[in-house]
């Protein structure tokens, strides 16, 4: 009975959902007060109902209720307590659900902390958001329902996918969507501005937090996935420019352009074109982004063919979201005023080519992504679009992009000199200089010597930065901190990423019991391996013993796992710090006590997704910038 | 209390909310958009005057930004945006939610529940959720009541399997074949389940129980669909093709098994091109040795698996030959005949590993008696020769 509350639950959501939209559409056009204001209850309805379909979902899991299809197709009941939450967002039906949810928090947040939006412009933001969630609702409902009964109840649920049962995987999805569906947030008070015809700085000023927000949480997501693979799928690897991790990395990307685009509009009232394409730009990549990896069409374009009743769906929303937003803005464009003057070397053409390349980069990210899924889906053959066009196309783009990164933020508003900024920079760059070139002395590898030479550059730069503020006496803000924090964390990542690529070592090795091998004066040696069994798999645990300099250093214990469906796991075992990561992966017995092993010697890998946190806490520390209190408290008083 | 009772309580609450909100709306927040456009103007141009402070911008822009400032704002304030200021009586709207929200909800609920009320056995299981040991204890008492249930037969001989007690499990299937044997779908069931117990093989048994399953229902999808396995076990492809077909014509076309048998068949086909125009892009030819004292611990039927995987990326088969070490000839080329998955042959990889594995089961997942050897990286496009020596 409870499952069928859940569902329940899901049609009121949907049906409050229509209310947020239905009620307050004839509230403003008939100049109706009492129904205008309906959009933030009727919203707060939807929150609930669905908050009551995510928890009767949750405790249908943690119940073994393998009457419910979704439950017993990734449960049992060995699965570990958290795993069994987990696993309520851990395939298609209930990550949608999780999207409907976040959907709809994002969505009560807007409506509780926008205390200085006008009501009349709320309404029309919440009606844009209440428009997402009733196609998210139905498409949950019609297509993708997790409270479908079974006629015939098994016993025994099946597994949820071991890859998932990971602490990883409990909290990458649920920030990734936060991310994902937090860029609803700027596309509706970008809709709602065309569609009230007033694209002012109302709409201009209040989005900007949450598109900062938004952005920390989808950097947020993103680093965890790729920390997630690099120490659950065993190869050592942390980004792979796999389709699926490309269809999140394209809408940061348009998200970067938009947190640089809207605060030039915001201050100088240009770019405000820009601006709004990219609001579009990034929450239609976003879904665009999550319908493809949950319909399959990205590992296989047969698995879209499969369920043909969600692709349509998928591709009518799409089409509608897009389409529509863009018919909006390609009405409303020639009654946005134009573009303030700039010169061509201030603080908005930094900002401007910045766009550019962000842009410039998600486009290649895009075209190697859906083109070979275009020609296979049209029956054109089959291409393979992998890492080295992806080195070939996306670094050489972000390569100007760093550069421009760091300098941008000396240019002064609308117009500067190369003279003037030349004198502020100077001293700077010769230190700088004099860095680069006991880089180049030091550094034997041309790949790493320009990824230091960039860290150097950013750093340094951001460095200077900070003192001039400094030096002005001027207490720096959230929003300078958060963007020194972003610009030094772009810079950490770089390093880490070019040198653990570089100098990283892999060995495929086979070791009998006693035999050791050492990899940059770290010993490993082999001591066997032991079988055990814990609730719901068993499986193989290696001993290998580190010693550097004769010295016992770390005890490595990878796990060669077997799953109750059958399905393998390697679990790599890791010795990490900051400087370096020692990574053992368990292979196969190959007789006689002796066993093949893969060793990981990893330099500097762990800067990747420090910087990655870094970028994302400056994204946060912007998003609570005093400025966007100031008025607000000001209101109050 | 019924489910109608739950969803009654349900609506009423939602109803209740509406209905509070539309008779006590929510204050206005007071904020005007003129007004805090006005707002916005001056904290931009104190904005601005600290950039100019911290030499952001120079005089004359300075000057120039402030002019701008202030026409935007007056571009702004010239918009005039409608508040809505009624406040009406809404008896009409109010009326009109309480009659529609109960419709739409329930009729939306109606025509998507998929709840059907089930057996006994699902009874017992459904009401009591209990770890599956416990719940296989719950059948085997029900059991001893009611020991001509066959359906409760065919459950615990389901849960057995998915315990891997294999030997229980075919025995309760036994049983429930005795009582029911004219069921196609539980002859399917119980076919089903001893290849799968018997290392993917098929036995004079299984064999017997599908052909019967076709007896009494020749358009069984079920039975149709494992004997098209079979077919393409003893190669017989075409009848493979023939048996599928047949379930295809009364599956429901927009069914998941449909779009899934219908892909199997596609794939069928697109060898048989493959093979018939000759177009072998890539082949790997991979020539195994065996040291001697491998082989003296080994048995005839012992498998050999060939297979080839990415060098980077994910470690799963991209083509493999599997034999018995008595068919083997000490050589095997691999090709896109070979490939796992059609969407991906051989030819579309560059870098590859080749990988030769002894196996006493077959079993895809490695056993702890394999033996295996890995190669070198090799580049498909050379079509290159690879020599493996497991020892």
């Amino acid at each position: 009975m409870l499952i069928e509350f859940g569902h329940f639950a899901l049609v009121l959501a949907l049906a409050f959902a229509l209310l947020q939209v239905v009620l307050p559409v004839a509230g403003l056009w008939r100049g109706n007060f009492s129904l205008a204001q309906l959009s933030r209850p009727m919203l707060w309805a939807q929150f609930f109902w669905t908050l009551v379909a995510f928890s009767v979902l949750t405790s249908a899991f943690i119940g073994d209720d393998f009457s419910v299809k979704y439950v017993a197709n990734n449960s049992n009941t060995e699965l570990p307590e958290m795993f069994k939450i987990s696993a309520v967002w851990g395939a298609h039906e209930g990550s949608l659900l999780l999207w409907a949810l976040i959907l709809s928090s994002w969505s009560v947040a807007v409506s509780i902390f926008s205390k200085r939006l006008p009501n009349e412009v709320l309404n029309h933001i919440l009606i844009v958001l209440g428009i997402i969630s009733i196609g998210f609702l139905l498409f949950l409902l019609l297509t993708s329902n997790p409270f479908e009964r079974l006629d015939i109840i098994p016993l025994q649920g099946r597994e949820l996918n071991p890859l998932l049962q990971d602490f990883g995987l409990i909290i990458h999805p649920p920030m990734l969507y936060m991310g994902y569906v937090g860029l609803a947030v700027p596309f509706a008070f970008v809709l709602s501005a065309l569609v009230r015809g007033q694209l002012d700085s109302t709409w201009l000023r209040w989005s900007r937090p949450w598109t900062l927000t938004a952005w920390a949480f989808l950097t947020f997501g993103i680093t965890l996935g790729s920390w997630w693979a690099y120490y659950e799928l065993g190869w050592g690897g942390w980004w792979f420019w796999d389709p699926v991790e490309n269809a999140s990395f394209m809408p940061w990307l348009v998200a970067t352009a938009l947190v640089h685009s809207l605060s030039v509009s915001e201050k100088r009232g240009a770019f405000k074109h820009w601006t709004v394409l990219l609001a579009i730009a990034g929450f239609s990549l976003s879904l665009l982004g999550t319908f493809l990896v949950r319909s399959g069409i990205l590992t296989s374009v047969h698995s879209f063919a499969a369920d043909p009743e969600r692709g349509l769906f998928i591709l009518i929303f799409l089409l509608i979201v897009i389409g529509g937003s863009l018919a909006l803005y390609a009405w409303r464009s020639t009654s946005m005023r134009s573009s303030n003057s700039f010169s061509w070397l201030s603080k908005e053409s930094g900002l401007l080519i910045n766009n550019i390349l962000l842009v410039a980069a998600m486009l290649s990210v895009f075209l190697g992504t859906m083109y070979p899924l275009l020609l296979d889906s049209l029956g054109l053959g089959k291409i393979s679009v992998g890492e080295p066009y992806f080195d070939a196309v996306f670094v050489p783009i972000m390569i100007p992009a760093v550069i421009a990164m760091a300098i941008a933020p000396f240019l002064r508003w609308k117009k500067d000199t190369v003279s003037r900024v030349g004198a502020l920079l100077k001293n700077a760059w010769i230190g700088v200089a004099i860095l680069f070139a006991i880089s180049v002395y030091v550094v034997d590898n041309k790949f790493i010597l320009l990824a230091v030479c960039l860290f150097i550059w950013i750093v340094s730069h951001s460095l200077w930065l900070l003192v001039n503020r400094m030096r002005q006496n001027s207490r720096p803000n959230l929003a300078f901190v958060g963007m020194l924090f972003a610009h030094i964390g772009i810079a950490v990542f770089l390093l880490g990423a070019t040198v653990t690529t570089q100098l990283g070592i892999e060995k495929d090795v086979k070791m009998e019991i006693d035999q050791s091998i050492t990899i940059k004066g770290y010993e490993f040696v082999f001591k066997g391996v032991d079988d055990f069994s814990y609730q719901n798999y068993q499986g193989h645990q290696g001993r290998i013993e580190v010693y550097q300099a004769g010295e016992l250093m770390a005890n490595l214990n990878p796990e060669k796992r077997q799953y109750a469906t059958g399905m393998p796991m390697t679990e790599a075992a890791i010795d990490p710090s900051l400087y370096r990561d020692l990574y053992v992966a368990l292979g196969e017995s190959l007789g006689a006590g002796a066993w093949s092993l893969r060793i990981y010697y990893k330099p500097l890998i762990r800067w990747i997704w420090l910087g990655g946190l870094l970028i994302a806490l400056g994204g946060l520390l912007a998003a609570f910038d005093r400025r966007y209190r100031l008025i607000a408290q000001r209101g109050k008083s | 209390m019924n489910m109608m009772i739950i969803m009654g309580v349900m609506l009423l609450v939602s109803l209740a909310w509406i209905v509070w909100f539309l008779k006590k709306p929510l204050a206005d927040n007071g904020v005007d958009l003129r007004q805090s456009n006005i707002d916005l103007g001056k904290q931009k141009k104190l904005e601005l005057q600290r950039d100019f402070d911290q030499d952001l911008i120079d005089q004359v822009q300075f000057e120039l930004a402030l002019d701008e400032i202030s026409a935007t704002l007056a571009v702004e304030l010239e918009q005039q945006s409608v508040k809505p200021s009624n406040v009406e009586n809404n008896i009409l709207s109010m009326l009109a939610i309480v009659v529609l929200l109960p419709i739409f909800s329930i009729g939306m609920y109606q025509s998507l529940s998929t709840h059907k009320f089930t057996t006994i056995t699902t009874q017992i299981v459904n009401s009591t959720p209990q770890a599956l040991e416990q719940s296989i204890q719950a059948l085997k008492q029900h059991l001893v009541d009611e020991p001509d249930d066959a359906k409760s037969w065919a459950v615990l001989g389901l849960s057995y399997f998915e315990l891997n007690k294999f030997k229980e499990s075919l025995e309760a299937y036994e049983k429930a074949y005795q009582l029911t044997p004219d069921n196609p779908k539980l002859l399917v069931e119980y076919a089903s389940t001893l290849v799968s117990t018997s290392d993917n093989q098929f036995s004079k048994r299984s064999v017997a129980l599908i052909k019967r399953a076709l007896e009494i229902d020749a358009n069984a999808p079920d039975a149709l669909y494992l004997a098209g396995i079979l077919a393409i076990d003893i190669q017989q492809f075409e009848l493979a093709k023939g048996l599928w077909n047949r379930a295809l014509s009364v599956l429901p076309k927009d069914g998941k098994d449909y779009q899934a048998l219908a892909a199997l068949v596609d794939e069928l086909e697109q060898a048989d091109k493959k093979q018939a125009s000759g177009t072998v892009t890539a082949v790997v030819t991979v020539n195994v040795t065996i040291a001697d004292d491998i082989l003296a611990t080994r048995s005839a039927e012992d498998y050999l698996m060939i297979y080839v995987k990415a060098a980077k990326g994910r470690p799963m088969p991209i083509a493999i030959e599997k034999l018995k070490l008595k068919d083997f000839k000490g050589q095997v080329v691999l090709s896109d005949l070979n490939s796992i998955m059609p969407t991906r042959p051989l030819s579309e990889h560059d870098k590859v590993l080749v990988v030769a594995r002894l196996s006493r089961t077959g079993n895809a997942m490695t056993q702890a008696d394999d033996i295996q050897i890995t190669s070198a990286v090799v580049n498909v496009a050379d079509n290159p020769t690879v020599s493996l020596e497991l020892q």
